[in-house]
């Protein structure tokens, strides 16, 4: 076999995993092999990864180090250190979207032609824009931010629009806790995204397109700026007869810009707040311009709509979901990184076979970051679909899914998305503004072992009020995290408020710590790693000065300490219970 | 018209464009609304204009939405209700300020102080006069006599531990145009109303009533009116000339007839005059001394009866010789002080607790200090004799235990402490009780029984004052009497009597302040408490002269000017006040943090208290949109979102050009002219 070229995984993941070290000694030391930066894979669990091409195929190297042993191995094209893509996650996965991400150099068009890219867009400049609306209405695609409207329908809204200025918006204003499914996206295939823009202003007549990107996604942005470079050069953004101007706007970091209307108001240089709608932004949007505005994964399907057709993209999903969606797999599996699955597919499905957690140790999901719900495992045979997914509570959101394993509270779980709201609200309207806080102050309450029963009511009374009395989907959903707990997980806030007890022992104010010594080495880490010192000599940890940190936990070695029940652990002088 | 809407079942027609908001209002339906207005683009931000789009099951701001053909909208659903209250409450969970000043809400009778006080300030007595009157008919007496519950929740006692001397400004306002005044009443209604007992409930229920055009006979056992006023408390606290003209006023009103030696029971009969009046109301007061529960008490005389026999012989009296009064409270006070008056040289005050623990006011206790009574604390009577002609009360000492129901700590026996002590009068002032008349419903303490709801006893027979409540003080008396006027009046205009639920905010008692948690319209002014002017000690304990002074006018604009001003810019004109009446929503119920991104009074004329600011966002757009100006704007997110001015730097005069319509258009307090009016 023999070697053509080498590609290290150096997305933002890489990149934080020690890619950019990877890239530099590599580059040094092996000077024959042309050397690629490409985006992600989706296998960020084995990052730094790096991908050999041979004339025999590809061979996949993970959690590379800039070690003279690791390149040998590579080099050498030696077993150790490969990457074992698990049959079990191949089989669950589709991959159509993601298909040229990490395959390809993140910056390079020639790349990006060479493997079908702007084929769509070929073909949609043959056609009359009615029926590029009407091929992506067949499709069945909608929209990936989480609304899940029907992409064709907007665009039809907007296509019919007679106006001197219609604008088309790229939201890649990512900004739920743990996903990055948009992000990985640009920055591994931003001419995949940038293609499906161009498609979307044939099919509607947009004649501005504007990218709204959070400005913490330095590499992203980096990469729409030389693609978008790249198809001026190109002159890609000659539609026919008329030309199109790029945007890229960088955001400030308000969570609340990745609604549209605040998006619009951000855009315009106002105060990023919502508005009410009607008017839709398609009948008066950006500067009063008809206006629509779609998701980064939805425009990154669009190119695959218009190569294979709508009906052929139409045959994979279930009745109301077509095509497959991006997710985020985060929180306790074995394999967290971005998966993607057609529609369809249970949520099961994703957690053990894809995530590859163990059977038993999950208790839940979290699906659609702060703005969804919590699924239970034990319905976890529900599938991806956008109806299924509604009727138990969640969203599909815009592909967030954080796994939450046994050893975590489900109060503290909901508390923690809801802190992420409160403080993410743009304090506009008054069920949102104040009624998240008061939540937050229930649960902060719970959490901290002083919550009542009252308190509980008040979460299930309040909740609902903020969904109905909230302008935006920022407040229509924020209290899901708190509503679907109380659905699934009732007994776990009566433990706390009844009993005064976590039963998952993560919540400080109801555990204690204890070193269970009859599997004790007495290596002493714990006590050298406390930084309070509260372990001592005899290897007793006092609870009363202990602040519930965990590292003695994280640092045993014979995993002999644990958190137990408020009250069973030993107290010293300095304080009382 | 062109589109059909039902709005709570009714078709209303509409035009396409309009708002749900505007349909409503065109029909007469009532949505309360904060920041809409038509000035400015739609903010949609409040949500309390709420109402529920039948067909979608969705709730939308009637203020935005517009109407389309066929749509069913619910706005007086208790659904919906419920959100708009909702609302409610979480905006005033996080609203700081003080709707009421803290003196006005502790008055009993509610009296509008912040406000008279400002009148007395700028010297316009006649119309502090007429504000106190709203509330109070005996300003004369009261402003001699109140215990001031207005002054111990002052706020100037942040500033400086002394409160505004405002029960002086009811005296000195009274005192210079009692002559002269006279209230605006309604014509007479052919009304009456009988009212046994002229004490100070019985006065003000017909003062009340009158104002409404009722009528009434008042009727009194003893040979003139006042009750207590002139009974039981001394002359030196409240001349009894005084008393008179104060009395000769309702005479003047016209309609009310006072007639005394009439004792219900013995000489008037309770069924007759329910046949003979539209109502009767029973305010006979609380004039039964209690019992010590002594042996040999009956040798000792009753506090209460002591200072009647002495009033009715025109506080003249025999010298006691040797006195020891038994209580703590005020009335203890009246008989020792009365006592050393009429010359005895040796007044005691034995008591069982301490002297912090005592129910008399500070002041009484400090004057009779002064002049000249003894005080025995933690002693409590055991046996009363006579010996050789005197008397011999055996105590026994105490000392405090555990806090007893009244929160006070409990006086326990000390063991084997029994001493003796020789006296010529023993007076037990240890509390009153309520003698109810013949023919009247009484409860276990022996007070009048009457409905909480509407003061009723039963039929048309109403009951207020210290019969009622037990022993109390003339302004609760007052207070309880324009409650049981105003449910007579009701009844005899067949109406319910419901009390109106008045919100009120508040930033809580002064003694758990700090001088950061208030907001200033300016910086209070640096003076102590003007002292209130004494006769001479000599005629103090020599003559039943009045003790104090009235305050002089320029002694009360000095003292007005220490007022802080604490109530609200806005009151009487703030929305969401009156939105939250009108839903019930309370400031407690939904209670947690309050932000506090403090005040700005930079601008000479304009104060933003934040504190109070809704985030409505209508001053935002009334600045940018109708003057042109932008010179305010939101900052931070979620709860930390507030109105400030670019870099937070005080409004700039050559901009704003204090044009006030950010405050004409502020639906609260939060923008506001400093100075009030």
């Amino acid at each position: 076999m023999k070697i053509t070229r080498i590609k290290i995984g150096a997305g933002s993941c890489g990149i934080a995993a020690g890619a950019t070290e990877v890239v530099d000694y590599f580059k040094k030391e092996v000077r024959d092999i042309p050397i690629v930066e490409v985006g992600c894979i989706g296998h960020c669990y084995a990052e730094p990864l790096i991908e050999v091409e041979t004339d025999k195929g590809s061979v996949f190297y993970e959690k590379v180090l800039p070690k003279k042993e690791h390149l040998d191995r590579i080099l050498g094209l030696k077993d150790e250190g490969r990457l074992a893509i698990r049959s079990q996650r191949s089989e669950r996965e589709k991959i159509k979207v993601l298909a040229l991400a990490g395959r390809i150099d993140m910056t390079s068009m020639d790349e990006y032609l060479a493997n079908g890219g702007y084929e769509g867009l070929k073909k949609a400049l043959a056609m009359k824009p009615a029926d590029i609306v009407e091929e992506v209405k067949m499709s069945g695609l909608r929209g990936r931010g989480g609304g899940g409207f029907p992409t064709g329908m907007k665009w039809s809204f907007l296509a019919a629009k007679e106006a001197k200025e219609k604008i088309l918006i790229c939201n890649a204003d990512e900004g739920d806790p743990g996903a990055f499914m948009d992000r990985s996206l640009m920055e591994s295939v931003p001419h995949q995204v940038l293609e499906g823009m161009l498609i979307g202003a044939l099919a509607t007549g947009a004649t501005k397109l504007f990218i709204y990107c959070r400005a913490e996604y330095p590499l992203a942005i980096r990469n729409l700026k030389i693609a978008i470079e790249q198809i001026y050069k190109h002159g890609l953004n000659k539609l026919n007869a008329r030309t199109v101007e790029f945007r890229l706007k960088e955001g400030a970091g308000a969570f609340v810009c990745g609604e549209e209307t605040a998006m619009i108001h951000s855009l315009e240089g106002k105060r990023g707040t919502p508005r009410f709608r009607p008017p839709y932004p398609t009948d008066s949007g950006y500067h009063g311009h008809p206006t629509a505005i779609n998701n980064v994964e939805t425009f990154g399907n669009v190119p695959l709509i218009l190569r294979e057709g709508g009906k052929a993209f139409a045959s994979v999903g279930t009745q109301g979901s077509k095509g497959t969606k991006l997710f985020a797999l985060a929180g306790d599996v074995k394999y967290p990184g971005l998966a993607e699955v057609p529609m369809g597919v249970t949520i099961g499905d994703i957690v053990y076979e894809v995530g590859g957690a163990e059977k038993g140790s999950v208790k839940a999901v979290q699906i659609g970051g702060p703005s969804g719900g919590c699924i239970p495992a034990d319905k976890f045979d529900a599938v991806v679909d956008y109806d299924s997914l509604k009727s138990l509570g969640a969203i599909m959101g815009s592909g967030g899914l954080i796994v939450i394993g046994n050893d975590r509270c489900m109060v503290e779980t909901a508390r923690y998305f809801l802190e992420f709201t409160a403080r993410e609200s743009c304090g506009k309207c008054t069920f949102c503004r104040i009624g998240t806080k008061r939540m937050l102050e229930k649960l902060e309450k719970i959490t901290g072992g002083r919550g009542t029963e009252e308190d509980v009511a008040f979460l299930a009374d309040l909740g609902p009020k903020i969904i109905k009395g909230s302008l935006c989907g920022l407040g229509q959903t924020a209290p899901n995290p708190v509503i679907s707990t109380l659905r699934y997980f009732r007994h776990e806030y009566d433990a706390h408020t009844k009993d005064h007890k976590c039963p998952a022992l993560q919540c400080n104010q109801l555990s204690d710590v204890k070193i269970h010594l009859d599997k004790c080495i007495k290596c002493g880490l714990c006590i050298k790693t406390c930084p309070v010192h509260a372990i001592s000599k005899e290897f007793v940890v006092d609870n009363a000065i202990c602040t519930r940190c965990n590292s003695c936990i994280e640092v045993c070695p014979k995993k002999t300490i644990s958190r137990v029940e408020k009250g069973t652990g030993y107290y010293g002088k300095s304080g009382g219970n | 018209m062109s589109i059909t809407i039902t709005i709570d079942k009714k078709p209303f027609a509409a035009e396409k464009g309009e708002t749900i908001l505007q349909v409503a209002e065109r029909n007469g339906i009532s949505i309360p609304t904060l920041c809409f207005n038509q000035k400015i683009t739609k903010t949609t931000s409040c949500f309390v204009c709420l109402v529920k789009d039948a067909k979608t099951g969705r709730f939308v701001p009637s203020c935005a939405m517009e109407v389309a053909d066929g749509m069913q909208i619910e706005s007086d659903t208790p659904e919906v209700w419920d959100m708009r209250k909702t609302a409610l409450n979480l905006m005033l969970s996080e609203h700081s300020g003080d709707c009421e000043a803290p003196c006005t809400i502790a008055c009993p009778a509610h009296a509008q102080v912040e406000e008279y006080v400002r009148e007395g300030k700028k010297g316009n007595l006649l119309e502090a006069l007429k504000l106190i009157k709203e509330r109070i008919p005996l300003p004369m007496s009261i402003g001699r006599v109140c215990p001031r519950f207005c002054e111990k929740e002052c706020r100037r006692n942040v500033v400086d531990k002394e409160p505004v001397a405002i029960n002086d400004f009811k005296r000195l306002a009274a005192d210079m145009h009692y002559d002269s005044y006279m209230e605006e009443m309604k014509p007479f209604t052919g009304k009456k109303v009988a009212i046994v007992g002229a004490g100070p409930a019985g006065l003000s229920v017909a003062y009340f009533l009158r104002l409404n055009g009722v009528a009434s006979d008042l009727y009194d056992k003893m040979p003139q009116p006042g009750g207590m006023l002139r009974y039981g408390i001394p002359e030196y606290r409240l001349p009894k000339g005084i008393l008179d003209k104060e009395i000769a006023h309702f005479a003047k009103m016209g309609g009310i007839a006072i007639h005394c030696n009439k004792e219900l029971g013995k000489d008037l009969a309770i069924e007759d005059l329910q046949k003979k009046y539209d109502a009767v109301a029973i305010t006979v007061g609380s004039w039964k001394s209690s019992a010590a529960g002594v042996e040999g008490e009956e040798l000792a005389v009753g506090g209460i009866q002591y200072l009647e026999k002495i009033a009715l012989a025109g506080w003249k009296g025999d010298n006691p010789g040797k006195t020891i009064v038994i209580g703590g409270g005020n009335t203890a006070m009246d008989c020792l002080r009365t006592s050393v008056r009429l010359g005895s040289k040796e007044v005691t005050c034995f008591y069982r607790r301490t002297e912090a623990e005592m129910p008399a006011e500070k002041i009484e206790i400090h004057e009779a200090k002064e002049e000249g009574v003894k005080f025995e604390f933690l002693v409590a009577p055991v046996k009363l004799r006579k010996e050789n002609g005197r008397l011999v009360l055996t105590s026994q000492r105490m000392t405090l235990g555990e806090p007893d129901a009244s929160g006070r700590r409990k006086p326990v026996p000390v063991p084997n402490s029994d001493f003796d002590t020789v006296a010529d009068t023993v007076i037990a002032a240890i509390g009153q009780k309520t003698i109810a008349p013949k023919g009247v419903k009484a409860n276990k303490w022996g007070d009048v029984e009457v409905s909480k709801e509407n003061c009723r006893m039963e039929g048309s027979i109403y009951a207020a004052g210290d019969c009622v409540s037990g022993p109390a003080t003339v302004v609760e008396a007052v207070a309880g009497a324009r409650r049981t006027a105003l449910a007579i009046l009701a009844q005899i205009e067949s109406k319910e009597f419901k009390e109106p639920y008045l919100l009120n905010v508040s930033r809580g008692k002064w003694q758990s302040l700090k001088t950061d948690d208030l907001v200033f319209l300016k910086d209070p002014i640096e003076r102590k408490r003007t002292p209130q002017r004494l006769i001479p000690e000599h005629d103090r304990v020599t003559t039943f002269k009045e003790v104090s002074l009235t305050y002089t006018q320029a002694e009360i604009t000095k003292e007005g000017e220490r007022c802080i001003e604490c109530s609200c810019t806005a009151k009487g004109d703030c929305s969401l006040k009156k939105h939250s009446e009108t839903y019930t929503a309370k400031p407690d119920a939904m209670v947690g943090e309050k932000p506090n991104f403090g005040y700005d009074v930079r601008h000479p004329e304009i104060i933003l208290d934040r504190g109070k600011c809704i985030k409505c966002g209508v001053c935002v757009k009334v600045c940018g949109e109708v003057v042109n100006q932008n010179l305010l704007g939101f900052k931070f997110r979620g709860f930390g979102t507030h109105v400030d001015t670019a870099f937070s730097q005080p409004l700039p005069s050559q901009l704003c050009r204090d044009c006030g319509k950010c405050i004409g258009e502020c639906p609260v307090g939060a923008l506001d002219w400093k100075l009030k009016k």
